[in-house]
Parts: structure tokens; C-alpha cells; sequence
């Protein structure tokens, strides 16, 4: 008898079990919170900066607020930083949610989705339709992709309709990042770009203490930058001592396209046309540029001098490199203008100081010169950062509208950078903060915080002064004039990238990921084959890149310019 | 037919007597069955974005059927130098595997079994499947520690000696012996338990008459312990090259860089790039499905070569 029972009720579990597996629905287009979207394109309010947008405001609030709560979720990245503080809840989290219910009555909620593999987290939660309703990457393309398929909601109405209930929105972002990636063609507007409040990019590192044992200048130009590197290395036995065999004189890793921008930068043409420019664009490691193949040739030779890191390729998203520069085995390097400072007690340059001595230290230093003798600094302009969307399954796009305007209100901005005094910061005597390295709930798990003030990349305080001079302390326990130099340097001969207002090219949907890892490996193999391979493998590995999609995205990109602009080469 | 129309009567009865009987195992057996229809069937289903457009807010019967009737991204996929890379590169690769690594653990089982000393035949044994339980990426670990060119044991007694420092993982040609390499080490000795288990079902009165006959261990061996074997090793050599075009993942992608792509990108890591990454979900549903209609042929073409062999095959 209980072995019926049992048999019963295991047929019945499986009956019960395959009906519920069975009436799960199939992906369907919805529409749920998709805004209306009959209303006519009005392609005459977009006239770029300067124009007055009449805008409206929405029936829903009073006062700005909601009178029911409301509920969003908002995407934060989630560093993994050892010891940080938990992205989805710390004291700036709770400054956000008070503040947003107090002032819209908007309840928020956080998501965290790891900052490293952001693009392929992101696109699975858009895949299984449980993304934020605030979403950012960096990625236009992943954006692109999903517009295509009916997975974004079109801003561009929405605001324009809400813009009286959106005033810090507009007041920070302007109309240059709020319709940077408004399409000229249909008027869509996927995204809105967050803004950089510093667009400074990379600079190069090198170690003064080693320049003043060998009484070697700060090198000024490419030549004086590569017997800087020879010197560093002949003399490895004074400098390093017993781990001679260790000293990597100028360190690289896979990313070359990144890390030795700046060379590869100063062998273009400096008087190139905006048009070349564009259409050479679509690829930020400037692989199809007029002078690459020089550069990476530079780099060939350095490699094969054994200037170089000989282990780069192995150690892809492994901090081998970082901890090779911490122990003070790395001679030179370039990175993001502020790299060597990030991270407090745990930066390099901290870490070299206390592993190598108080004189051990990175300076910046400006040395690749262009043919016409300027240092270029080719850089984004305030728009190209993060780009924040809301996907379809977005059901409340004003109350997450209203949240960006939230925190791009300065004094939301200046509380999330600065935190509170004797927490995280102290004030000087001018007025400027001073950052501590905080503790607990209050440690900011990025940079300024970039990650709490999606719509602001960068220190951004009431004045500029106040920025700059803040800026600087803003790298406990680095030395505030270094973080001034490397600022300087990164300021000089800056060329931000002009909006070409061309925001689709079908030929780089989803082709992406596919030719930056192609790219990678052009790099990779050509800056450490052997001299005499050097030119075949490069125009090998670049027919092949150009036939993978390279070149129909250079040719539509071509086409698309001379659509909208005809023989013009120069914007405005 | 005709015996069965007579017995009609008598049959019926005995089923519903065996059904009576017996039901509650076939409720039971329910369960592995509906197992296998849903996670193993009706995903099935979605081989159709194969020949369809795809698009993340239709289901795959709304979607839009892909050009050239439906065949769009196998066209699309056989145009593609990258996939043609892998294409190669996979058969090669798993061929390899098979020629260097299939004898590895039959010779290792054979070694093992003429082990008299119990103590030291379970120690070895433990010691060489040990490896099977670590995942790639622990052995990535432990590949860097040893093979890098300046900092990597093996190559810095290499240089002591006074040689020059062997690229085991930057240089295409070094890297497939290095991955071939890593893979026997971390298989063979698992693979060897089910031929030491089929050994163990030999009779030993064959080798008794054999001593009795005078042969020696190597004529034992060779003409007792290998043919004894014989059958499980035509099952696995099926299977294995049942598998030649499928592809782990986690092997290739936890060894390969950026220098050796041209060796080491195969079919598993082409779709994760182009399909996950990329988002072409088309293209790489197509490639999945080529690959498992081809290793379906390989396993029948091979099970049919086993039989006409005279051997049992699996099916």
C-alpha cells in the first residue's frame, strides 16, 4: 500500500513538474513600458549645443514626486576590490535611496554586475529580460544590438516631454551628451552618454629614482625615451642588484593597442582629417591609422632588445604585470593618467615606496613626440564614456529619468565624491578637500565614485578650482604634486574626438568583440615576432582583419561621411 | 503476425498481468524519461535559430526564416576564415589526441597490472587519476609556474644549463605538444580504471594454463590480458572518435593566448566568441549544430567499421 501511495505521488509530482515546464512562455515582444512612441519625430529640436529645447513636464508628479511609491532597479559594477564595501549597500547607497525616496518618492534598488566582464554579464541579463531598469556600459554596440531587436526603449521623447522635471539632467549632460547618440536619421535615442568630467587618458610612468641613479634626464623625446630604456637595462645589476634577471625596462601588457598609445599615437599623421579620423575611428587602439604599422615596429625592436616583458601574452587579466611594477622591477609603462596612484594604500606607487624605499617612485613624464613636434594627447571628449539605457522591460522610465537627474545634481555629485568630513575626507584651509582612505561602509569602491554618479566620470566640485586642487589629494597616500604632473602632462596637446553625429554602422553590429580580439592578436604577434617576420605577419594578420569586417566597416563609414557631410572632411 | 492474432487472448491477459504487476517501475522509470524529454529534447527545439533570424524578443516560431532558405549562417559560417581555423584546428587537435593519447592509458593499465607489490600498484594508480579532478584552470596555474620562458621552473634549470629558454606557450608548434601533453597527464590515469576493471574480469584460468604451457609474461600479456581487453577498447576508440569535431571548452580556453590563436582557436571557443560574446546567435547555432550532425556521422561510421571489424560495436 505505501508503495502506491508513493507511486502516486511521484506521478503526480512529475505531471505537475512538466505542466509548469510546459506552460512557461516563450520570449515575447510585450511592450510593457515601452513608451508611445506614434507621436511624430520632431528632428527639428535637435539642433545640437546652445539651441533651447521646450520641453514639458510630466502629470504624474506633484511636486516632483510620485504619489504612489514607486520601485527602479539601478545597475552598479561590482569591483570585486579586496576588502571594498558591498556595491549594492553602503553609505553612499543609502544616501541615493533616502534622498530619491524623500524627493520623488522612488524606492531604489541596486544590482551589482561584476565591472570586469560587464558586457557579457549585461547582455545575459538582457537576454533573460531581468536586467536594471538603469542599465550602463561602455559598450555603444551591446546597446546597438539590442535596439535592433526591440530590447531598448527610445528616449528621445521621453526627455524632451519630462525635460522641466529634469533640470540638473540637462544642466550637467547639455545637449552634447544627451543627444550624442541621437540617430540623425530616425531621431532614436538609445542612450544617454555619461559625462566626463575628465577626459584625461594615459600618460607614461618612469621611475624617477632610477633616472637619478644613472643622472639620466627625464627623457623628452621617443629617442630619449628608448636610451632611457637601454640605460635602464645595461645597468640592471646597480639598479635591481640580485634581481637583475627580473628588470623589465618597459612593461606592456596584451593590451598594446592601449598601453603604448602614446607611440603609436605620435606616428599619426598630426594633421588628420576629421573625416579619416572617423572612419578609422571605430577602432579606439587606432589599429588602421596611417602610422601603426611604424610603431608597432618600434615596439618590435624594443621587444626584441629585450627592452620589454617577455611574459605579457600569459598574463592576460592576471596582476602579474601590476605586481612586477609594485616590487619595482617595471622601468617604464603607460597607462591611464592616474593608474600608478589608484588604490590608496594598495597603489603602486605606495607599494613601490614601502617595498623599495621613501626616493622610489613614478613620475610622469611627456615624450612621443608627433612628426610636426607636438604631443599630441588624442582623447574622448565629455561624451564616449559610460552610456546608461533603459531596456524594454523598463516599467518605470520617468522615476529612473528622475534618478539620473538625482545624482547629477551637484550637491548630490559633491556629497558622493566627497563623502563626509572625518570620514573620508578633511577639509584644507583653501577650501579644497583631502581624502582619507576610509574605512567599512564608507570606502568608495571606485575611483571618486564613478560607479554611485553613473552620469559623472571624474571629480566634479562647485568650481574648477576647488576640482583641481581637491583632484590632487585625491590619492592618499601619493604624493599630491606627482598626481598634479601626471594631470599636466595628460592636459597637454589634448585633442578630444568630434561627434560626427553618425551614430549606426550595420557593418560593426556584432562584429565588435570578434575584431578587437583579432586586433589583439595583430598586436601581440607582431610586437613579438621575430624583426625579419615583422612585415609579413603584419600585412598577413591585417588582410585577414580587413576581410573578417575591418574593411566593410572602413567603407560604409566612408560611405555613411559622405551621406551626410559630401566632400567635407572638417566639423565643425 | 499470425502466431501473435492466436495467442491474442492468452497475450492479453499476460500483460495486464505484467502491467498490474509491475506498474509502479514504469511510474518510476517516468522519471529519467521525462528527464531526458525536457532538458534533453525540447531544447531541441531551438536548433532552429539555426535558420532563423535571430531576435531576443521573439519567440523562435516568430522569428523571420534566414536568406538562402534558411541556410544564411551555415554559408555565413563556412565564408569565415576564423571558423575554418577552428574547423581544422579542432579535428586536429582531437586526432592528436586520439593517435598520442588513446594507447596511453591501455599501456598504462597493461604496466600496472604486471605490478606484483599491491601497496605501490594502488599508490601509483591513485597518484596518476589524482590529476582528473583538477579543472583546467588550476592546471593553466600550474603550466605558468612551470613553462613561462624566463620565470618558469623547467625553463630556468633550461637556462642553468646554458641553453636558450623554450617558448612552451607563446610558440604555435610548442603549444600543441604542450596542450597534447597536458592532456594525457591529466586523463590517463583515470581513463586506465575501466581497463584495469575490465582485467580484472579475465579469467585467471587462462593464465594458469598459459604458465602451465610455459608462455612467458610478455606472451601473456600480449595474447591473454590485450585480446581480453580488446572489446572495451574498441567502445572507447568508438566514442572517442565519435568526439573528434565536439570540443571541451574549458581546456582550450583556459591554454590558449593571443600568440597561438592560430593553433588553439576550436569550434567550443569560436562559438563562445562569436555567439556569447558577440551576439551572433545565429551563426554559432548553426556551427553547434553542423559540429553535432558531424560527430553523429563519425560515431556511426565508426560503430559500422567496429562491426564489419567483427567486433560488437554500441549499437
Amino acid at each position: 500500500m505505501k508503495k502506491r501511495i508513493m507511486s502516486f505521488i511521484l506521478a503526480g509530482i512529475m505531471v505537475i513538474s512538466t505542466a509548469a515546464c510546459g506552460n512557461k512562455p516563450a520570449a515575447e515582444p510585450t511592450g510593457t513600458g515601452v513608451p508611445d512612441q506614434t507621436q511624430p519625430v520632431t528632428q527639428d529640436t535637435y539642433e545640437g549645443d546652445g539651441t533651447e529645447i521646450e520641453g514639458g513636464s510630466s502629470e504624474e508628479l506633484v511636486d516632483g514626486k510620485f504619489t504612489e511609491t514607486r520601485h527602479i532597479t539601478v545597475e552598479v559594477y561590482d569591483r570585486g576590490n579586496d576588502g571594498g564595501s558591498d556595491p549594492t549597500n553602503n553609505m553612499y547607497t543609502d544616501y541615493i535611496k533616502k534622498g530619491m525616496l524623500a524627493d520623488h518618492n522612488v524606492e531604489v534598488e541596486f544590482v551589482a554586475v561584476p565591472r570586469w566582464t560587464e558586457v557579457d554579464e549585461i547582455n545575459n541579463l538582457l537576454a533573460a529580460g531581468t536586467a536594471p531598469d538603469i542599465c550602463l556600459t561602455y559598450s555603444y554596440p551591446t546597446i546597438q544590438t539590442y535596439a535592433d531587436m526591440g530590447g531598448v526603449i527610445d528616449l528621445q521623447n521621453l526627455v524632451v516631454d519630462n525635460k522641466n522635471d529634469l533640470p540638473h539632467l540637462w544642466d550637467w549632460l547639455g545637449t552634447t551628451n544627451m543627444y550624442w547618440d541621437k540617430s540623425v536619421t530616425d531621431g532614436t535615442l538609445w542612450a544617454l552618454e555619461g559625462k566626463r568630467a575628465n577626459n584625461n587618458r594615459i600618460v607614461t610612468f618612469v621611475r624617477k629614482d632610477w633616472l637619478d641613479k644613472l643622472e639620466l634626464a627625464e627623457p623628452t623625446t621617443t629617442e630619449e625615451f628608448y636610451n632611457m630604456l637601454v640605460a635602464f637595462k645595461d645597468n640592471a645589476a646597480t639598479l635591481l642588484g640580485g634581481d637583475a634577471d627580473k628588470m623589465v625596462p618597459f612593461s606592456c601588457s596584451v593590451d598594446v593597442g592601449w598601453r603604448a598609445a602614446l607611440l603609436i599615437e605620435s606616428k599619426m599623421d598630426p594633421n588628420i582629417s576629421d573625416k579619416e579620423f572617423y572612419v578609422n575611428g571605430f577602432d579606439d587602439r587606432k589599429l588602421t591609422e596611417n602610422g601603426t604599422k611604424e610603431a608597432i615596429k618600434i615596439l618590435n625592436q624594443w621587444y626584441n632588445e629585450g627592452l620589454m616583458w617577455d611574459e605579457f601574452v600569459l598574463h592576460d587579466g592576471d596582476t602579474v604585470e601590476d605586481d612586477n611594477m609594485k616590487a619595482g622591477y617595471v622601468g617604464a609603462f603607460m597607462h591611464n593618467w592616474d593608474y600608478p596612484f589608484r588604490g590608496g594604500e594598495d597603489s603602486i606607487q605606495a607599494n613601490l615606496k614601502r617595498l623599495v624605499g621613501d626616493d622610489a617612485k613614478y613620475v610622469a613624464v611627456d615624450c612621443f613626440e608627433a612628426s610636426n613636434g607636438e604631443y599630441i594627447k588624442y582623447c574622448d571628449s565629455t561624451a564616449g564614456d559610460r552610456k546608461i539605457f533603459f531596456p524594454t522591460t523598463n516599467d518605470e522610465p520617468l522615476a529612473s529619468l528622475l534618478y539620473l537627474d538625482w545624482i547629477s545634481d551637484p550637491v548630490h555629485i559633491e556629497y558622493l565624491q566627497c563623502g563626509d568630513e572625518g570620514v573620508t575626507h578633511t577639509k584644507n584651509a583653501d577650501g579644497s578637500y583631502s581624502f582619507m582612505a576610509a574605512t567599512g561602509e564608507a570606502i568608495m569602491n571606485s575611483g571618486q565614485n564613478i560607479d554611485m554618479t553613473i552620469t559623472c566620470n571624474g571629480l566634479h566640485l562647485s568650481t574648477d578650482e576647488l576640482t583641481s586642487k581637491s583632484l590632487n589629494n585625491n590619492y592618499p597616500p601619493c604624493d599630491p604634486e606627482d598626481v598634479d604632473k601626471a594631470n599636466k602632462v595628460a592636459n597637454s596637446g589634448k585633442r578630444p574626438t568630434k561627434n560626427s553625429k553618425i551614430t549606426s554602422i550595420e557593418a560593426e553590429t556584432g562584429m565588435g568583440e570578434a575584431l578587437n580580439a583579432k586586433r589583439n592578436i595583430i598586436y601581440d604577434t607582431c610586437m613579438s615576432c621575430k624583426p625579419e617576420e615583422f612585415d609579413a605577419k603584419w600585412d598577413e594578420l591585417m588582410a585577414d582583419y580587413l576581410t573578417a569586417g575591418g574593411q566593410a566597416i572602413i567603407d560604409e563609414r566612408t560611405s555613411a561621411w559622405e551621406a551626410l557631410y559630401g566632400d567635407k572632411v572638417t566639423l565643425e | 503476425m499470425i502466431k501473435v492474432e492466436t495467442k491474442d487472448n492468452t497475450n492479453k491477459s499476460g500483460i495486464m498481468r505484467y502491467i498490474k504487476r509491475y506498474w509502479q517501475l514504469y511510474v518510476l522509470l517516468l522519471v529519467p524519461l521525462v528527464y531526458f524529454a525536457v532538458f534533453k529534447y525540447s531544447p531541441m527545439y531551438y536548433v532552429l535559430i539555426a535558420f532563423k533570424k535571430y531576435s531576443i524578443v521573439q519567440s523562435v516560431s516568430e522569428m523571420p526564416w534566414a536568406k538562402n532558405h534558411g541556410f544564411e549562417y551555415f554559408i555565413k559560417a563556412f565564408q569565415n576564415k576564423d571558423f575554418i581555423y577552428a574547423l581544422r584546428n579542432t579535428i586536429f587537435l582531437n586526432l592528436l589526441d586520439i593517435i598520442v593519447g588513446f594507447p596511453v592509458p591501455i599501456i598504462f593499465a597493461l604496466l600496472l597490472n604486471e605490478l606484483r607489490l599491491k601497496f605501490f600498484k594502488k599508490t601509483v594508480q591513485t597518484i596518476a587519476y589524482m590529476p582528473h579532478f583538477l579543472s583546467w584552470v588550476i592546471i593553466y596555474g600550474l603550466a605558468l609556474q612551470l613553462f613561462t620562458p624566463s620565470s618558469g621552473l623547467i625553463n630556468m634549470v633550461i637556462q642553468k644549463m646554458g641553453f636558450e629558454p623554450i617558448h612552451f606557450l607563446e610558440d604555435g608548434s610548442n603549444w600543441v605538444k604542450t596542450y597534447i601533453g597536458l592532456g594525457i597527464w591529466q586523463s590517463f590515469g583515470w581513463n586506465s580504471i575501466i581497463y584495469l576493471a575490465a582485467i580484472s574480469g579475465i579469467s585467471p584460468e587462462l593464465y594458469e594454463a598459459a604458465s602451465v604451457d610455459g608462455a612467458t609474461r610478455w606472451q601473456k600479456m600480449w595474447h591473454i590480458t590485450l585480446p581480453g581487453i580488446r572489446p572495451t577498447i574498441v567502445v572507447l576508440l568508438i566514442l572517442a572518435l565519435g568526439n573528434v569535431l565536439g570540443s571541451n571548452f574549458d581546456r582550450p580556453f583556459a591554454l590558449q593566448n593571443n600568440l597561438v590563436m592560430q593553433n588553439a582557436e576550436v569550434i567550443s571557443t569560436f562559438v563562445y566568441k562569436y555567439g556569447i560574446k558577440a551576439l551572433q546567435f545565429s551563426l554559432t547555432t548553426a556551427v553547434g549544430l553542423f559540429q553535432s550532425i558531424v560527430n553523429v556521422i563519425f560515431l556511426l561510421l565508426a560503430n559500422w567499421f567496429s562491426r564489419k571489424m567483427g567486433e560488437r560495436g554500441i549499437m
